[in-house]
């Protein structure tokens, strides 16, 4: 119990922007996941390296001070230190390379049979979410604009500048595929809890795969200028179980079939 | 070999090799705090997905 509440107070899902945020928003697929770990993994050798620069200056500084040292020497050459601080480098590099490519290259991985496809199209200034794979009796696939709701039109709790009046709703733990392009200009569907930014390019189909482990609410924005109201026109994902998902699609496709 | 230690008029001058040792030691130490701090993060993230995966805990309110 004591740990159940331990872990309630220090893990608040932050699956958006906060002010004053320093790190990433918690991960809830495994390709941010992996970012993260990336993260943490370079970040041991920034430190590594910084501590120890930052001693080296410090005690150069010290020792060599002009009331200490009067007359400075003047070293030319010394070999093993010049081998010493030309491996060790390379050595890091490679360490940092490693864990590096292998994230580079499962994001690459293509999910071979995804059990939905959604398309995200860009428009000035709003998104449209076509899911085709459902389509009711005269061909219509499930297509929806998402628009950003004003500020002046939200309601106590909600965000301002991220909130919609229609979410992209999706099934959590299920394999997706999300078709990204635009009618206009360029622009870029990026949620960061997700770990997913993709350009959408006019003309252009970019494909990426991912799979919501956790249900929740997920925030994004356009990530490419396309236009005055670049900075209004947000993304959000609702990851639901996949009872809830089936409902929803179901509600969403009768009024499309009542009106056949 | 002509680092080793700085040559002075009159003290022995610093050592190379220990301030190298000595930097590294505590680039080192830093290094492994911050390694500490992955390692709870990831417990923390792992006990929360087992949680929810055993239904103790939920993300969804209850209405």
């Amino acid at each position: 119990m004591i740990v159940l509440k331990w872990l309630f107070l220090t893990i608040s899902p932050c699956d958006a922007a906060e002010p004053w945020q320093l790190g990433f928003q918690d991960a809830a697929t495994p390709i941010m996941q992996g970012i993260i770990d990336l993260h943490h993994d370079i970040f041991f050798f920034l430190i590594l390296i910084l501590v120890f620069v930052l001693w080296i200056l410090v005690r150069a500084l010290w020792h060599f001070h002009y009331k200490e040292n009067a007359i400075p020497q003047r070293i030319v050459h010394g070999t093993t230190i010049e081998i010493l601080w030309t491996i060790f480098p390379s050595l890091i590099l490679m360490f940092i390379a490693i864990p590096s490519f292998a994230l580079l290259y499962s994001m690459d991985e293509v999910v071979v049979d995804p059990a939905i496809t959604i398309k995200a199209i860009g428009h000035q200034w709003y998104w449209t979410y076509e899911y085709s794979d459902y389509n009711s009796s005269d061909e219509q696939s499930l297509t929806f604009d998402s628009y950003m709701i004003p500020e002046e039109d939200l309601e106590l709790g909600q965000l301002r500048l991220l909130e919609v009046d229609n979410r992209v709703v999706v099934p959590a733990k299920t394999h997706l595929r999300i078709i990204v392009t635009s009618a206009d200009v360029l622009h870029s569907w990026a949620v960061p809890s997700l770990g997913v930014k993709c350009d959408a390019v006019p003309g252009r189909l970019n494909q990426i795969s991912i799979l919501v482990q956790r249900e929740g609410v997920y925030y994004g924005q356009c990530s490419e200028i396309c236009g005055t109201n670049h900075a209004f026109m947000p993304i959000v994902v609702e990851a639901v179980s996949r009872k809830d998902y089936g409902s929803w699609v179901s509600n969403q496709l009768i009024p499309q079939t009542g009106e056949a | 070999m002509a680092g080793h230690k700085i040559a002075h008029a009159t003290l022995k001058g610093p050592s190379v090799v220990k301030e190298l040792v000595i930097g590294l030691a505590l680039g080192l130490a830093a290094g492994g705090l911050w390694k500490m701090h992955h390692w709870n993060e990831q417990r923390k993230t792992r006990t929360f997905y087992d949680l929810l995966d055993k239904d103790e805990i939920s993300v969804v309110v209850a209405e």
